[in-house]
């Protein structure tokens, strides 16, 4: 089938349905999604009273449960229904016959397309992207309402509750809402494409994925709103301090937490069948590009591990809302249960953080080093090591928690292991640049930011694996240091790489270079300035999550806050550079940057269905500078011509 | 490689192993250590540094040579040797890892081990945790209880950590040791304070609005003064009790 | 490796199709049987906090089991355990069916498999209505709950599940070449079912 055939059967899927009032209020969409919304959070109401009544609980309108299961639960599935995010399986549910996909519901014409259940992996990736930068904004805000009260000791602008409502909002936004799901985004755009697929296995569930998110975005914001104010117990949440000590807006975090780790986990059970089931012939799993080694590791890691925090909210939720003593000592409870729990998740949540970037780390640096990588085995091996390792490390965390004193020196050893894996990866990109052909455009100058920033936070990371020196510095500032070393010097670096990398695949256009340059330039500087100091005054003494300070640590807070104010700015060069690029940029062409992997292959944006006929792989992805090494060629296939023939 | 490009990364090694070092060491990082675990804890911590400036200056040099050296001119479509491994060095920086961070792992169990321990004839004192105060008793002076923490010089001491609602930690980063409250339990923290003097004891467990200002003081006294001290608080809970 | 089309290879049964060319599938097993492990792999997860907690509030902490004076209901758990482990056997009876062709075999498991399941939910429900504890009345109640409870709203999405199926079934629309819903579902009842025998060794028999 030619591409004009596919654009044609779109159109008339698009505009078929008409407009009669009726068929405006029952089709998926905006308006079903108001009203549902609204009647999905009645029946909540009606139910939660109803039980009330009748188990003869009083007061019968109780707030907590009637927030929890009609704000909270039944609202946001009945806008995902209504928005028409469960139709197709409805239908098939009631017993329709099975339809063949008619694409209805794939692909983008108009900007209108974007805020609609879209089925396109390519659609969708762009969906994620935006909205994790929109959180991103909102989460960086926070954090420069954090800096500008910690800017002198003392109390300056806000209350404690509002204070420490501030930093778990944007440590819970940065984490839930921006590097997840970011990362998310950039695989959903580009692994599909990687593989040779067409979209992803399960194109529903995906965008079923995807409309998760604003809901716990939501959720998580709104909670600014609850009377009581945000949840103020980091995003951690350790207990009983979140579950029995915190006003309402804790359950906003323990639902957002949820419907958050529901889109992670579904989306990485749709990566991991989509990569095992849907590779284009001759892509064996050795030949597979590093990104999808590392978004296949990381959907295991989600898979597995986000159950657990699914499980340690639930409790929290419980003890808050039906009084229930999973961590309440006084019931019986046992209140570090929690934090095992909490941690066999986000330890490897960390991962979950850093392995997709090692991917686009592994794409960038072997494109504009113009070599293969190096020892490309090894460094998917050492991603697979990196998660059976990373689920044993878990009380790493809690080394000063209380926990039983034997288990800290099997984690500190496993903990300490780890690094070696992740020196592994180092090594091997360093070796990759060597004697290369370097160009430095801005994914390459974010991904040896990325390099010099994740050293240090790496090495940090080994000081903490030791445990004396943990006891030290745990929950000061130095760990504040360290997980910004690794998260925005780590992730962020590398979303950003990923985004300039890609930004012409996506759009279609170039994004401005000298823009590019100065933002990784101001984010750099800005970076080190605001987050090298934090270690100093973390190991002198300043501990972590506080609203005030002693005065000796004035200075340095003053420092760390102006300069937090000029790290906030370079994100505006990135958004200009990003609009304006994506109405206006020059025209890009298929394969600017000479890569070898199979989305280069392709126009820039891509065809509807990527491939308009099952591409050939030949070889491995990285063979720059062997002569005429080919990764993977187009060539019509049998499978496409048996396609011609039914339509 | 030639002579003279090895010489050049090991210079540049050098210079950032330098600026490292003279960061490590130039840098007020970690307070006047006021407990014997505290110096054991500090030995560790630069144990480690050097390990890691050693590590990030060849990182460091790495990069900043093929930075310099490798660049590319914008119009140079030519590609890097297809160079796809070399198991002798991935076998070296899979092995020099390893060693490093088993010998940081047995000083560290060492150092832990040697900080547990006990010393003879030691003093117990009872740390209690609240939103937003601590308090301490000494059970061998008849629970005299007091807001502030004293103890005698080169004694071990054993702190019992108790939390009366949500979870709290008590630092004293002199004294380098940490452990949080955790209400239901009981935890321990063993400290042997080897400097006289005055400092500050921190809550770093979030615990809720005032987790800020939960602070108090800690004062190493001589055996003698804490001795005085003590019995006069005795007689204090005796006769008021 | 095998060209499959797209069309089989992710269970859409008819055979009209436009829009992408076929995609090339690179694995034996399909799409959505492999989905439905992944998804229980998650799902052990989560009973596997659930059971982390049970953990630390029975072992750490040692609480009586059941706490006095609270009793636990062991016998009807026992006759509910022979309902379920039945129900599994009739829905393998009912996959093996349509594999021959034999549509009214597979209405019947179907059928008898729903009934079973919801005979389980309904007393499982009366047995929480006279258990005479309550979530909030301690560590042991908690837990009791929240695991019976957890399979509780395992077996309620099985249950649904079923239905559709029975419905499914009904309508006509399963034969012995296009079974993959029952054989999805079926998976997930299975393990629906042995869940409930580790929860039932665990809260009641042990
Ligand atoms: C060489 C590898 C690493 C080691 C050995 C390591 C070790 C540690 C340890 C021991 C802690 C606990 C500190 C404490 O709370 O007392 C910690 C905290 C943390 N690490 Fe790492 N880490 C490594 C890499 C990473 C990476 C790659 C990430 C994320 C991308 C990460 C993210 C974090 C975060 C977010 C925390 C703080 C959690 C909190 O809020 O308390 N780390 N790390
Ligand atoms: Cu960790
Ligand atoms: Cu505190």
């Amino acid at each position: 089938m030619t591409a004009a055939t596919v654009e044609e059967t779109h159109h008339v899927h698009a505009t078929a349905g008409g407009g009669s009032p009726w068929r405006m209020l029952t089709r998926g969409g905006w308006i079903r999604a108001a009203w549902m919304t609204c009647l999905f959070g009645a029946l909540g109401f009606g139910i939660v009273v109803l039980a009330r009544w009748g188990g003869g609980w009083h007061p019968i309108l109780a707030t907590d449960p009637i927030v929890l299961v009609s704000l909270l639960v039944a609202a946001p599935l009945g806008f995902l229904a209504g928005l028409g995010a469960f139709d197709y399986w409805t239908y098939y549910a009631l017993g329709g016959a099975t339809r063949p996909e008619d694409h209805s519901g794939h692909g983008a014409r108009s900007w209108k397309d974007y805020f609609r259940v879209n089925t396109d992996h390519k659609v969708i990736g762009m969906q994620y992207l935006v909205t994790t930068i929109f959180f991103f904004l909102i989460g960086g805000m926070l954090a420069l309402l954090v800096r500008a009260e910690l800017a002198k000791p003392g109390m300056q602008y806000f209350d404690n509750q509002t204070f420490n409502g501030l930093f778990s909002v944007h440590a819970s936004l940065m984490i839930f809402l921006f590097i997840i799901p970011a990362f998310a985004g950039l695989a959903n755009f580009v692994v599909p494409l990687m593989l040779g697929a067409p979209d992803m296995a399960f194109p529903r569930l995906n965008a079923l994925s995807f409309w998760l998110l604003p809901i716990a975005g939501i959720m998580m914001v709104a909670s600014f709103v609850v009377p009581g104010g945000a949840f103020a117990c980091g995003w951690t949440g350790y207990v009983p301090l979140c579950s029995t000590h915190q006003p309402l807006g804790a359950v906003f975090f323990n639902q957002a937490v949820q419907w958050a780790g529901a889109s992670s986990i579904m989306t990485a059970l749709n990566f991991l069948v989509t990569i095992i089931t849907m590779r284009a012939p001759g892509m064996t799993f050795w030949r597979m590009p590093l990104l999808v080694w590392a978004n296949f590791t990381t959907s295991l890691l989600v898979v597995i591990a986000t159950p657990f925090i699914a499980g340690s909210q639930f409790f929290s939720m419980f003890d808050h809302v039906m009084h229930t003593a999973f961590f309440d000592p006084a019931k019986g409870g046992y209140p570090l249960g929690y934090q095992h729990i909490f941690w066999f998740y986000s330890h490897p949540a960390v991962y979950i953080m850093m392995l997709p970037g090692f991917g686009i780390m592994s794409e960038v640096i072997s494109v504009f080093s113009r070599k293969p990588v190096f020892g490309y085995r090894l460094m998917a091996l050492s991603l697979m090591a990196i998660v059976v390792l990373g689920f044993s490390v878990w009380a790493h965390h809690m080394f000063v928690s209380g926990m039983a004193s034997w288990l800290r020196v099997p984690m500190m050893i496993t903990t300490l292991l780890i690094a070696v894996p992740t020196g592994i990866k180092i090594f091997s990109w360093l070796a990759t640049m060597w004697e290369g052909k370097l160009h430095f455009n801005t994914p390459m100058l974010f991904a040896l930011g990325f390099l010099s920033m994740f050293v240090i936070g790496g090495l940090s990371g080994v000081m903490l694996g030791a445990v004396p020196i943990d006891i030290h510095v745990s929950d000061t500032y130095f760990i504040v240091a360290h997980i910004h070393y690794v998260l925005f010097g780590g992730s962020v670096f590398t979303i950003f790489a990923g985004i300039y990398y890609w930004f012409p695949k996506m759009t279609g256009r170039m994004y401005d270079e000298k823009l590019g340059k100065l933002h990784f330039w101001l984010t750099f500087v800005g970076f080190n300035l605001t987050f090298f100091p934090m270690h100093i005054i973390g190991t002198q003494g300043m501990p972590r999550r506080v609203s005030d300070y002693a005065p000796k640590f004035a200075d340095v807070n003053m420092f760390i806050s102006i300069a937090s104010f000029g790290l906030g700015a370079s994100v505006l060069v990135f958004l200009y550079n990003m609009i304006t690029s994506w109405r206006d940029g020059e025209l890009a062409g298929s394969n600017p940057w000479r890569g070898m992997t199979l989305e280069w292959l392709v126009t820039s944006p891509p065809p509807v269905f990527n491939f308009d006929e099952i591409p050939q792989v030949v070889g491995s992805p990285y063979e720059y500078g062997v002569p005429g090494a080919q990764h993977a060629v187009l060539v019509p296939s049998k499978a496409t011509e048996m396609e011609e023939v039914p339509v | 490689m030639r002579r003279g490009s090895i010489l050049t990364l090991i210079a540049i090694g050098i210079v950032a192993g330098g600026i490292a070092t003279a960061v490590a060491v130039l840098l007020p990082w970690l307070p006047e250590p006021a407990s014997r675990e505290a110096g054991r804890i500090h030995f560790v911590i630069w144990f480690v540094i050097v390990i890691c400036i050693v590590i990030f200056a060849v990182v460091a040099a790495a990069i900043i040579y093929a930075v310099t050296h490798f660049r590319a001119a914008p119009d140079d479509l030519s590609d890097g040797p297809p160079i796809h491994g070399n198991t002798k060095l991935e076998i070296a920086w899979t092995l020099i890892p390893t060693v490093l961070v088993t010998a940081i792992a047995i000083v560290s169990a060492i150092v832990l081990s040697r900080n547990d321990a006990q010393g003879k004839d030691v003093l117990h004192v009872n740390v209690t945790a609240q939103q937003f105060a601590w308090s301490f008793s000494y059970p061998d002076a008849g629970g005299a209880s007091s807001p502030i923490l004293r103890l005698p010089k080169d004694r071990s001491v054993l702190l019992t950590l108790h939390a009366k609602d949500v979870i709290h930690s008590f630092w004293v980063p002199e004294f380098s040791q940490k452990e949080d409250t955790v209400p239901g339990l009981t935890t321990t923290l063993h400290i042997t304070p080897d400097r006289l003097g005055t400092y500050a004891v921190i809550c770093t467990e979030l615990c809720g609005l005032g987790h800020a200002l939960m602070r108090t003081t800690a004062v190493v006294m001589t055996p003698a003064d804490f001795d005085k001290w003590l019995k006069s608080q005795k007689q204090a809970s005796t006769t008021k009790g | 490796m095998t060209a499959i089309t797209h069309d089989e290879a992710f269970g859409h049964d008819e055979h009209e199709h436009h829009g992408p060319p076929a995609a090339h599938y690179s694995s034996r097993i399909s799409p959505g049987v492999l989905g439905m492990f992944l998804f229980i792999a998650s799902e052990i997860m989560l009973f596997g906090s659930f059971f982390t907690a049970y953990f630390f509030v029975r072992v750490v902490n040692g609480t009586p089991w059941p706490t006095p004076p609270y009793h636990i209901p062991v016998q009807v758990a026992t006759v509910n355990t022979f309902i379920l482990m039945t129900s599994s056997a009739t829905i393998h009876w009912a996959t093996t069916a349509i594999k021959k062709g034999n549509t009214w075999g597979l209405r019947a498991g179907l059928l008898l498999t729903f009934l079973m399941g919801l005979s389980f939910l309904i007393t499982q429900i009366f047995e929480y209505l006279r258990a005479g504890f309550n979530t909030s009345d301690g560590a042991f109640p908690t837990i009791f709950f929240c695991l019976t409870g957890l399979h509780g709203c395992h077996v309620f999405v099985g249950l649904s599940i079923l239905l559709f199926m029975t419905i499914r079934a009904f309508r006509g629309h399963f034969s012995a070449e296009h079974h993959h819903g029952v054989e999805i579902g079926g998976i997930y009842w299975h393990f629906v079912d042995v869940m409930w025998i580790i929860v039932y060794m665990t809260v009641y028999i042990l």
